[in-house]
């Protein structure tokens, strides 16, 4: 299970869901510079950026993997807007060609020599940073489990499709529970749909990863999302060791009270598929500095 | 495809197959088989798949390595490949990228390389062979598995070996894992250069005890071995990847 080969003839979809409610405003905690909306957006620029960069054979992108990427909050629907935004699933080939605009920098690193040069870097950007309105989880998982059922009748062989929630705040429809196990019991020959969640928080609590059980979590939201978080396969718990998090077999795809590295750390797991290396877009001070 | 080399009193009977991964076509292939009669020089070497310009890379290290008469030597190796990496990225300017390409070029490309070098020259006949990434050299005596570099065991396989570079910054770590061995050839002796997913599944075979793979290359016709080859990637047994085997038999005319 979670083996089958991402090729062309045979690819996965992976599903960005994130909270766009009201409070995704609010900047995290000890951190009054930063919006929640910001930064998570910056992050989910960065995991489409590197999706991206993993299908370039050269000149050319090929489709390993379609995208899709739901927002909720005052409305739920695609993030993607302009050339991309009629469509809930987006072949990664044409989520390359049509970024919103790529923004130009430098970025300062080693000459091998034991001097640093600056180069010239770009950041695409598909999506910009949105916080309004309530929190529509049961719905917005309802969205996910009707894009998926389509994009399972079609490809019912590949590599699992990945759900990555993100979200800082309950449910304001009711409990996701039920949607989410409905989500969970959907598949391919190759294993169940891997939804994994991801909860951010601006109050300073002790941050949750990746947990083997419900009995140490705080409340019944926590435990809720607990029970629909998929156990990370092998490759993903491998992943995971690589980037140094402490998992071990039985973890859930689940974190509460995450923190900006946690964020970073969710995105870079639960793209990490079958084996890929994990993309450290960000540099190793950075995480330092967000830890 | 066969063929036959003489040296003064060697013949060098030589075998290559190159297949690309099931659903690919042979130009996506990425592996590489290069072999030189005036060197006596082998080479196998596979770009990495999410590298930009890995197939390039693979071919242009496998031409130029049986063609050099260096590289032998880890400072040798490094040297070389610097300085066609250098001429890889020069091939790049000018190019109008898209930013995807740009970025993927930026990192510079990535291939597995191994390469043997046969040296009948003097009294007592030898090889000696180079290796970074996971291509293997198996050497076969009298159907027995002698040696096997840079990896010796099925499980030693997987997805982020290191692998020759071509941006020269990295080559301060990437450097310290080429594997150089040397010894005797007696005739008879085969020597397997192999890409990563058909070497792991040789000594699957070499362990379990059920395969002469001398006999198998030997005997079976190409069509016969892409059918078997396809079999066992469409069965799991062997990665669906691309696939390179070159098979060097030494016989002695004395």
């Amino acid at each position: 299970m979670y083996s089958a080969q991402i090729t062309r003839a045979n690819p996965t979809c992976i599903v960005l869901l994130i909270d766009q409610s009201g409070s995704m405003s609010d900047p995290f905690s000890g951190d009054s510079s930063r919006k929640k909306a910001d930064f998570v957006a910056e992050v989910v620029n960065h995991t489409l950026h590197d999706l991206v960069i993993r299908c370039t054979k050269t000149e050319e992108v090929r489709n390993y993997y379609y995208i899709s990427v739901i927002g909720y909050g005052r409305n739920v629907g695609t993030c993607f807007s302009a050339e991309l935004g009629a469509r809930q699933m987006v072949p990664i080939s044409q989520v390359a060609d049509y970024p919103l605009q790529v923004k130009s920098s430098y970025k300062r690193v080693s000459d091998g020599a034991g001097g640093w040069v600056e180069i010239p870097v770009r950041y695409p950007v598909w999506i910009h940073p949105a916080a309004d309105g309530k929190t529509p989880m049961c719905d917005a998982l309802r969205k996910v489990k009707d894009i998926l059922e389509h994009w399972l009748k079609d490809h019912p062989h590949g590599f699992p499709p990945t759900v990555l929630h993100l979200t800082d705040g309950e449910s304001s429809d009711g409990d996701p529970d039920e949607i989410g196990q409905q989500i969970m019991s959907l598949g391919t020959d190759d294993g169940a749909v891997l939804l994994f969640n991801c909860h951010i928080s601006s109050r300073r609590a002790a941050k949750i990863e990746y947990p083997t059980e419900e009995a140490s979590l705080p409340d019944g939201f926590a435990r809720s999302l607990f029970q629909i978080s998929s156990r990370l396969p092998p490759n993903f718990l491998s992943a995971a060791a690589q980037l140094g998090v402490n998992v071990v077999e039985g973890s859930r795809g689940f974190v509460f009270n995450g923190d900006p590295s946690s964020i970073v750390q969710f995105y870079e797991i639960g793209t990490s598929l079958t084996g890929m290396t994990p993309y450290r877009w960000m540099d190793d001070d950075r995480r330092t500095e967000l830890a | 495809m066969s063929s036959a080399q003489q040296t003064a009193t060697w013949e060098l009977q030589t075998r290559q197959l190159l297949l690309p991964k099931l659903d690919h076509e042979v130009a996506e292939c990425e592996d590489f088989i290069a072999e030189d009669a005036e060197t006596c020089r082998f080479a196998v070497t596979d770009g990495a798949t999410e590298a930009f310009d890995a197939r390039n890379w693979a071919r242009r290290l496998a031409q130029s390595w049986v063609q050099t008469h260096s590289a032998l030597t880890a400072e040798e190796f490094r040297e070389w490949v610097a300085n066609e990496g250098r001429e890889l990225h020069d091939s790049w300017n000018g190019l109008n990228l898209s930013w995807y390409s740009e970025e993927k070029a930026r990192t510079g490309s990535f291939a597995a390389l191994v390469g043997v070098e046969l040296d009948f020259k003097t009294y007592s006949p030898s090889w000696k062979a180079i290796a970074l990434g996971d291509s293997c050299l198996l050497y076969c005596r009298n159907g027995s598995l002698l040696k096997s570099l840079p990896l010796s065991r099925p499980e030693n396989f997987n997805s982020t070996p290191v692998l020759v570079a071509s941006d020269a910054s990295m080559h301060e770590t990437s450097m310290t894992s080429v594997v150089i061995d040397s010894g005797n050839c007696n005739s008879g002796d085969v020597l397997l250069l192999l890409s990563d997913a058909m070497a792991c599944w040789f000594l699957e075979r070499f362990e379990k005890g059920d395969l002469d793979p001398n006999e198998l290359l030997k005997t079976k016709e190409d069509h016969e071995l892409k059918r078997l080859f396809d079999d066992e990637r469409l069965a799991g047994r062997m990665r669906n990847d691309d696939l390179a085997v070159l098979r060097i038999e030494l016989i002695s005319g004395e």
